[in-house]
């Protein structure tokens, strides 16, 4: 038997099997019958189907071998300003032999492309229009510049509605023999967050438990797979021990490879969270988001996320002393 | 602290402390004056009431008083820097004692060491109160200071009668160091032990230390074990200067610290990010202080960006005069400076860090995602795989084409083992 990740074993490989997005699938199957496809962006959260949709696409275009036809580029690792210059002209500027006129180039997490890699990225797409099509993925499409989204067709994806969640978890489940409990689904539908990627992987991680998942299985396996989460960090520092806060800083850049940009977002997300005054919340929001903009400038992410954990600080110092 | 490291650990400067005065080193001169001085209150009280003992740490004065007490079977009253000594605690603690000390049971020694300590915020009216205890006392006081000739202790000095301390020579060091090796069964060269003599400056308490955090548990002492003692030094320059940053009067002594350093600027920063939340506690403060350093950082990465490294002013100014002002430098007791923890984990896991990426590339590959996301948001769940189902794991990571030095690192790695 072999094993792989359940993310890629039930990626859907073609259009049919996507389930749950019938509007962006409709349009998706009307350039196939056209053998045809504009430029496209498909923007929304994570674990929506976005590179999936791509990928199918690609499939249903060019038959198997479609992966002959593509490109896959991945902006975050490949996001300077070379890269469109070199591999992505390399890649636009032939023609492929076949039916179809034109290949493919998946930019996914395209949103973390430099200005300077879209401006050039933006020439590259009018001058080989005729020999490549480009599918931009992003979470934000307003992160792409406006002269790109003018020239392409926008798609947005929303978060797959919770019954088709359910469904794919019980899928996945029968096929793999894997027994799963009501509270066992629960538990991983709160987590994943409406991610399905995320979702797949907390199911495929309490399976390798080897006991029926029930909401106890699922809750240990993502305890121990997030061990030093921000929030934690944050907690420590708000009660005033600055030292063990920044040790947990440390953790999480170091060993969990989390970027300053990664944790100052969390910590974002987390304010609004924490149980105090309404007040603090929004000026804690207003320092984080200072230092955001410092990450930026400055030289090193931790020293910029240590000024922030000292505000936290001084921020539960005061909330303390009733302010 | 020394409970922490379990029975066995007892401080040679406490195991070897002299009982009698003939096994204190060095000062024959001076501890000839003290019997004296001393043996001249069994005919009455003498002209001077109390003693001035002066000189530079480590050369015997406090442990000098304590063997003569022991030698002349007297009960040592003692105050130290870490008692209190205002006025009145002074009073609670000499007053009753200087008076009727002789009457009853074993004769006193009043001692107030460490005078240096005393300040003048916290121990208010406290030298001035012992002057008054000098003046009336009917039992022998004795006074010990690194520098007697502080103007604070102007009139105490005309009310004692002074004795300095001087620091023992090399050879009497060394011989003192040979005889402690002889009783810890230690074959130690005698290159080894001229030079920690040397080293110590004629302060046995830290030629002893020295001695002990080499040799101990060692049954022989060579020079090579020694010789590293010198990069010790180095580090005792960077401390040096770490003081004059967080404790500067001004925000002119504290850039000019940083002419004083032996380390470039990097790693100085370094060392004053990772040191300044030991030091200043106040949430205010540490607030104001990490801001000047994340300001600091700011032109470190403007610098980078331009390569304009006229802008190094900016960050020189922040990093020491920002630092210094932020904070109102009531130190709290004497805190150690600790090495940068960042240094050590970036030198420790540049080569981990390099495999994670690689890990993060491979699933990325294979599950559609950046090597980032990859890491953060597969590589945890993967880990937990990799322990509960080892079959699973064996055949995901074959799947994704890990080697076995990738899959050890997933199983075995904890969040920084190292430190």
């Amino acid at each position: 038997m072999s094993y792989e990740m359940w993310t890629e074993k039930y990626r859907p490989r073609t259009l049919d099997e996507i389930v749950d997005q019938e509007e962006i699938v409709g349009r998706l199957k009307s350039f196939v019958k056209a053998k045809n496809v504009p430029h496209c962006i498909f923007a929304g959260p994570p674990g929506t189907g976005k590179t999936t949709a791509a990928l199918c696409l690609a499939h249903d275009l060019y038959g198997e071998n479609y992966r002959e036809y593509i490109m896959e580029l991945n902006a975050s690792d490949e996001r300077g300003i070379n890269v469109v210059r070199e591999t992505v002209k390399t890649f636009a500027r032939t023609k492929p032999i076949g039916e179809v006129t034109f290949k493919i180039l998946i930019l996914d997490e395209a949103d973390n492309m430099t200005d300077d890699a879209q401006q050039a990225l933006r020439r590259t797409m009018e001058r080989y229009t005729e020999t490549a099509r480009f599918i931009l993925i992003a979470n934000y499409s307003g992160k792409i510049i406006e002269p790109i989204q003018s020239r392409c067709a926008p798609f947005r994806f929303t978060y797959l509605p919770r019954e088709a969640i359910i469904k794919r978890i019980e899928y996945i489940c029968e096929r793999e023999n894997v027994k799963i409990l009501e509270d066992g689904i629960e538990a991983i539908l709160e987590i994943g967050e409406g991610d399905l990627r995320k979702t797949i992987n907390i199911l495929q991680t309490a399976a390798s438990v080897g006991k029926p998942i029930d909401a106890e299985v699922v809750y240990s396996v993502v305890g121990k797979a997030n061990p030093h989460d921000v929030r934690d960090m944050m907690l420590t520092a708000l009660n005033g021990d600055f030292i063990s806060a920044r040790n947990k800083l440390r953790e999480l850049t170091q060993k969990y490879g989390l970027s300053g940009t990664d944790i100052i977002k969390q910590i974002h997300s987390e304010i609004f969270r924490l149980n105090i005054p309404d007040r603090w919340k929004v000026k804690l929001a207003d320092i984080a988001g200072e230092i955001d903009y410092r990450l930026i400038q400055g030289a090193s992410d931790e020293i910029q996320l240590s000024a922030l954990l000292a505000r936290l600080v001084e921020v539960g110092y005061e909330i303390k002393r009733g302010l | 602290m020394s409970a922490s490291l379990g029975v066995a650990y007892i401080p040679w400067t406490q195991k070897y402390k002299p009982k009698s005065l003939s096994e204190v080193i060095g000062n024959d001169e001076a501890k000839r004056k003290i019997v004296e001085w001393i043996r001249s209150w069994e005919r009455g009280i003498p002209d001077k009431r109390a003693i001035f003992i002066y000189g530079p740490p480590g050369v015997g004065k406090t442990v000098t008083v304590e063997a003569l007490a022991n030698d002349m079977n007297m009960e040592l009253i003692e105050s130290d820097a870490s008692n209190y000594r205002t006025e009145e605690a002074v009073r609670r603690l000499a007053g009753r004692a200087s008076q009727f000390g002789s009457l009853f049971g074993r004769r006193k020694l009043i001692l107030f060491d460490e005078l240096d300590g005393i300040t003048g915020s916290a121990d208010t009216g406290g030298l001035r109160e012992i002057g008054e205890i000098i003046k009336t006392t009917r039992v022998p006081v004795i006074l010990i200071a690194n520098d007697a000739f502080e103007p604070r202790f102007a009139s105490l000095r005309n009310l004692c009668l002074l004795i300095e301390f001087k620091k023992p020579s090399k050879i009497e060091v060394m011989k003192h160091l040979a005889k402690i090796c002889a009783k810890e069964g230690i074959n130690a060269d005698e290159a080894a032990l001229r030079f920690i003599a040397e080293r110590s400056g004629g302060d046995v308490r830290s030629a002893i230390n020295d001695l002990q955090a080499l040799a101990q548990g060692k049954t022989r002492l060579t020079y090579e074990d020694v010789s590293w003692l010198a990069s010790r030094d180095r580090k005792e320059e960077i401390f040096n200067v770490l003081r004059m940053i967080f404790y500067a009067k001004d925000s002119s002594s504290a850039k000019a610290a940083v002419n004083m350093a032996d380390v470039d600027l990097d790693m100085l920063f370094e060392w004053i990010y990772e040191n300044a939340p030991h030091h200043i506690k106040n949430p205010h403060e540490l607030a104001a202080a990490m801001d000047a350093l994340s300001k600091a950082d700011i032109y470190r990465g403007r610098i980078k960006e331009t390569q304009d490294w006229s802008l190094i002013r900016y960050v020189i100014d922040l990093m020491t005069a920002g630092v210094a002002s932020s904070w109102s430098k009531k130190s709290t007791g004497w805190t150690p400076f600790k090495f940068p923890e960042r240094i050590k984990i970036a030198s420790a896991s540049k080569e981990e860090r390099d495999m994670l990426a690689e890990i993060g590339k491979r699933i990325g590959r294979k599950c559609h995602l950046s090597s980032s996301r990859a890491i953060k948001e597969v590589l945890p769940y993967l880990r937990i795989i990799f322990q509960n189902n080892p079959k699973m794991g064996r055949g995901i990571a074959k799947w994704l084409d890990l080697n076995d030095e990738m899959i050890t690192y997933i199983t075995e790695s904890e969040p920084l083992k190292k430190t």
